[in-house]
């Protein structure tokens, strides 16, 4: 940096910390900087500090948080929107740039991917339209094909990843039925084996369009277009005997393999139109979004709603979690992303809007472990990661030709993605702490 | 005469006069105080003296009244009396005038002097009127000024310059506008006034305006002044009027041809739509995946789903045929229900001879898993009942049998009862009571089918009705015509149409309520669909409103068509559009 060509420039006097580990920390005192530097200049500087200090150092973007806001202007200009004293010693937190690094190749599928879930760090699961499930390993490896519905897959969950190498997941149909997998991630094949259900959860009278599984594992809640949720046991011991029936069935080698079919335990009524998301963070709290553009969040127990936002438009995805993982955000029939905080009394109004989609936003999802950060899929091709802390995407991944219809968060550093150009990208390296 | 210098003077004096009493000369004697010694006045000067005394000349021999004799010679005499130049005073200001002027001023600055004083409104006015003025305008007819004719400009003049001039496609355009919107008069060149003919219009424009004077005597025309913000109606603002669909954010892209028809099934969760490609598809609207696809080869007019969520049926009309189709969707038990009502027992061939002189026959379609229902002539549209089971269908060439009423679980067909006068565009259920809406190019017609009886007729006094809606309460209906205009009808108002709408240019191709929104929407050939919203109120005396919200562009013209067809979201206020240019788009809010 050459810093002292221009006697002219304003300078600022400013203190660079971090949280980051070691090898990312720069010394601990204040030098002046340009005021009019910019976001990729306060890079440069912390990396020709960090090199000074470490020959073998490879520079790698920051981003800034000055006051809790990352900083999108030049700082001169930050400095004086925020209405920071030029005078004191200004502290600017940096962090790692949230960006992708890597495109992996895309996991083709047969047709458009519907839904995606990426909590279990060790494999995706996908849903499909070709009504199969498909558990991959990594990019392009495929392990585990999930056969059984009559119709497109419209979402998925896990069930219960913290099993030691059975995994429970389920899946939500448009041919109105839930099924119940079972399978082993640490089987080695040369071909994906097919698996069938071991549980057909039938009680919906329309396409169910959301599934949802509560953290324990023993129950899941699916949303419907009959407007309803239902919450089923996902046990397999027919504890309730007169609710299970056992269905037997022949397959191609004529081996008889019974399958299971379950009754809903009970009926979540309330909303009038399609319940197109459904979210269980905790125990007896279920979160729903519907076409009837209303958020609601019922008590289990009771199976009453606690609480409705009203967001006047048709919501397609919610997702609960950032601070304190209270924080509401959903996506529906408009290209704003909202998010609602339902703590604070006495309003409905969302708390943060972001508004850089095109079109329709079909996901939305929260980091797991970072408190701001979160994305949002929509059909206009784009995935965008964002910040709570600022107003701009802090990345925009544009990997899809076509509508992107699911995304999610896997291993807390990829960003998972299927749409309609039937394709699953992920994309790797974003170091969010 | 005599000097007296004191007493003893006086008494010398009279003594002396006394002595010279009697002495004729001491008469002429006179004292001379001067030089002071006595003066003897001769014969002569006493004359003199008693000549003056009497007051005429003193000397005799003077003549006072001897003739004038004018000395000066008037003739000849070129220059005035006297040569000197004017004096200067007669060419500078005068001083005093200045001065008297000054005066003038100061006193009027100072108020001394006083003008007259303005005269004073008069305070009191007669209350009723100025009588005799009154009776004066009574007795004659007002001056009524002839409006002024404009000043005539270049291009009036017999050779105007050439920009004036209008061209050759200028003047053949002129043929194809309106005649009141064709200029009065089209300039024309000509060389010299003597080549300019007589007056083409003379005798025309002479009988014009006697039959003007004979018909329509000038009037004063009164001007009021009104501000025309006040004439407009006073609407609700479009933001509370929300939500209404606005921004297009899906397109369903798969048909090869205009998509003519489409139709939204009862959930919302999937649509149908017909193409001149001649396929039918079906989507799902939150994806815009094109789920199913049936061939037929032939232009598809119609699209109409069977209104009851248990029922996924989908007739469509194709040519002469009226097919029920199958959509696959929902459950076992749906299914099973469906495939059972879709099938006719093929015993009725012996009745078929029968059915053919009727000129329709149902049939098993195994290509298609359906029913085939075919008619004698081109089926225009097909329209369900609300329950689900009666559907009626529109042929515009059928005459007596243009409309038939078909029962789906009977598999029977009847005909329309009653005389239609006119072309029959559409044919409409109630959407609550068993009444019947046939609209012909002229008029909608309201039958009641149980009484079977005419109830109403309704006057659109369009050229001719396109398209009909009816208002989910039932007692409103809008009409789309192939003029451009849009009617309103209240049918507890009256027969005619309550609100007239003209907004476009074009054919009106299509009209839709929203079932549960109070939103209806028009479409046209001019790419656009708008948008409006229209309550209607319980209360009886109070009309409904009616404002236009939006305009829906996007769709692009092909072969002068444009958006063919409309369908508003069951449950969203959301409008689906189909275009000419095979696109289908979804409007949201």
């Amino acid at each position: 940096m050459d810093m002292d060509g221009d006697v002219e420039e304003r300078r600022v006097q400013a203190r660079f910390i971090t949280k980051l580990k070691p090898p990312c920390k720069v010394p601990h005192t204040s030098i002046a900087i340009p005021a009019n530097v910019t976001r990729f200049g306060l890079s440069t500087i912390v990396n020709s500090l960090l090199k000074a200090g470490n020959d073998e150092w490879e520079s790698q973007p920051f981003d800034f948080v000055i006051d809790g806001e990352l900083v999108r202007l030049p700082l001169e200009q930050f400095v004086l929107a925020k209405g920071i004293s030029a005078e004191k010693v200004l502290e600017i937190e940096y962090i790692r740039a949230v960006a992708p690094q890597k495109e992996d190749e895309p996991s083709l599928h047969d047709d458009w991917v519907s839904t995606v879930d990426g909590s279990c760090p060790r494999f995706i699961f996908t849903g499909c339209y070709d009504s199969f499930g498909r558990v991959w390993k990594a990019a392009g490896e495929c392990t585990h094909i999930l056969e059984g519905h009559r119709d497109a897959i419209t979402s998925v969950t896990i069930v219960s990843p913290e099993g030691a190498d059975s995994v429970t997941v389920a899946t939500a149909s448009k041919d109105q039925s839930l099924r119940l997998w079972k399978f082993d991630t640490e089987e080695h094949l040369d071909q994906p084996a097919k698996i069938r259900a071991y549980k057909v959860l039938r009680g919906h009278n329309a396409s169910v369009q959301s599934v949802a599984a509560q953290a324990s594992g023993n129950m899941i809640c699916s949303g419907s277009w009959d407007c309803t949720i239902n919450l089923w046991r996902t046990n397999l011991s027919d504890t309730e005997g007169d609710l299970v029936s056992i269905k037997k069935r022949k397959v191609k080698n004529n081996v008889e393999e019974s399958q299971m079919e379950g009754e809903a335990l009970s009926t979540l009524v309330g909303h009038t139109q399609c319940v197109s998301a459904v979210h269980w963070p905790e125990h007896s709290t279920i979160y729903s979004a519907s076409w009837d553009h209303s958020v609601r969040r019922w008590d289990v127990e009771t199976g009453k709603d606690l609480s409705n936002i009203f967001c006047g438009k048709a919501l397609n995805c919610l997702h609960v979690g950032g601070e304190g993982s209270a924080l509401i955000a959903a996506g529906g029939s408009d290209p704003i992303l909202r998010i609602w905080d339902p703590r604070k009394p006495g309003t409905s109004a969302p708390i943060y809007q972001f508004s850089s989609h095109n079109s329709w936003i079909s996901a939305c999802k929260w980091h797991a472990k970072s408190l701001f950060h979160l994305l949002s899929a929509s059909y206009d091709g784009k995935v965008m990661l964002w910040d709570l802390r600022t107003a701009w995407p802090l990345a925009i991944i544009d990997s899809h030709e076509d509508k992107v219809l699911c995304a999610d968060w896997w291993k807390g550093d990829s960003v998972i993605s299927g749409g309609v150009d039937s394709k699953l990208c992920i994309s790797s390296g974003i170091s969010v702490q | 005469m005599i000097g007296s210098k004191s007493g003893l003077d006086h008494c010398f004096a009279i003594l002396s006069f006394f002595n010279n009493i009697g002495c004729e000369k001491s008469r002429r004697k006179i004292y001379d105080e001067y030089n002071d010694e006595e003066v003897e006045l001769t014969k002569e000067e006493t004359k003199l003296v008693r000549r003056m005394l009497k007051g005429k000349t003193p000397h005799a021999d003077f003549d006072p009244y001897a003739p004038y004799v004018d000395w000066f010679k008037w003739e000849d005499a070129k220059h005035p009396l006297s040569n000197a130049p004017e004096p200067k005073s007669r060419f500078i200001p005068s001083k005093s005038e200045a001065k008297k002027v000054l005066g003038l001023v100061r006193a009027i600055r100072k108020g001394f002097i006083k003008f007259d004083k303005p005269k004073e409104e008069p305070r009191f006015y007669m209350l009723w009127g100025d009588d005799a003025s009154s009776s004066e305008k009574s007795g004659h007819l007002s001056y009524i000024p002839a409006p002024k004719p404009n000043m005539p400009g270049h291009e009036e003049s017999y050779n105007p310059s050439l920009e004036y001039i209008p061209t050759q496609e200028e003047i053949n355009s002129y043929q194809l506008m309106d005649e009141e919107d064709r200029p009065k008069f089209i300039p024309k060149r000509f060389t010299s006034l003597r080549s300019i003919p007589a007056y083409e219009n003379a005798v025309k424009d002479s009988f014009e305006r006697c039959l003007d004077l004979y018909l329509c005597p000038r009037v004063r025309k009164k001007r009021i002044n009104i501000d025309p913000e006040s004439l407009k109606p006073k609407l609700p603002s479009r933001k509370d009027l929300r939500p209404y669909p606005a921004t297009c954010y899906l397109e369903y892209r798969g048909h090869k041809g205009a998509v003519m028809s489409i139709s939204t099934e009862a959930s919302g969760q999937w649509i149908a739509s017909g193409s001149s490609d001649g396929t039918v598809r079906l989507w799902e609207v939150e994806t815009c995946r094109c789920i199913k696809v049936w061939e037929f080869g032939e232009v598809v007019q119609y699209v109409a789903w069977n209104p009851l969520p248990e029922l996924p049926i989908l007739a469509v009309t194709v040519g002469q045929d009226v097919f029920l189709l199958n959509s696959g969707l929902g459950n076992e038990e749906i299914q099973r229900k469906v495939k059972e009502l879709l099938h006719v027992e093929t015993p009725t061939a012996p009745e078929d001879s029968g059915n053919k002189v009727s000129g329709w026959s149902w049939r098993q379609d195994d290509e298609h898993e359906g029913i085939r229902l075919r008619h004698f002539k081109s089926v225009y549209s097909v329209e369900w009942h609300r329950k689900g089971d009666y559907f009626s269908t529109v042929m515009p060439a059928g005459d007596s049998k243009a409309i038939l009423i078909h029962q789906l679980s009977k598999k029977f067909t009847q005909r329309h009862p009653f005389k239609l006068h006119g072309l029959p565009v559409s044919a409409v259920f109630h959407p609550t009571r068993s009444i019947f809406f046939v609209s012909t190019k002229k008029n909608v017609r309201v039958y009641d089918l149980l009484k079977q009886k005419l109830i109403k007729k309704l006057e659109t006094g369009l050229r001719e009705v396109s398209s009909i809606s009816i208002h989910p309460a039932g007692d409103n209906i809008i009409v789309g015509s192939r003029d451009g205009k849009l009617c309103w009808f209240d049918m507890d108002l009256s027969s005619k149409p309550y609100k007239v709408l003209k907004c476009h240019p074009k054919d009106i191709n299509n009209v839709a309520f929203h079932r549960s929104y109070p939103l209806f929407a028009s479409c046209s050939d001019d790419c656009t669909a708008y948008v409006f919203h229209g309550t209607v109120y319980s209360d009886l005396n109070q009309n409904p409103l009616i404002v236009p919200l939006e305009i829906l562009r996007g769709h692009a013209s092909s072969d002068g068509r444009g958006v063919l067809d409309c369908k508003f979201h069951p449950r969203q206020p959301w409008l689906f559009t189909a275009g000419a240019d095979s696109l289908i788009k979804l409007y949201c809010h």
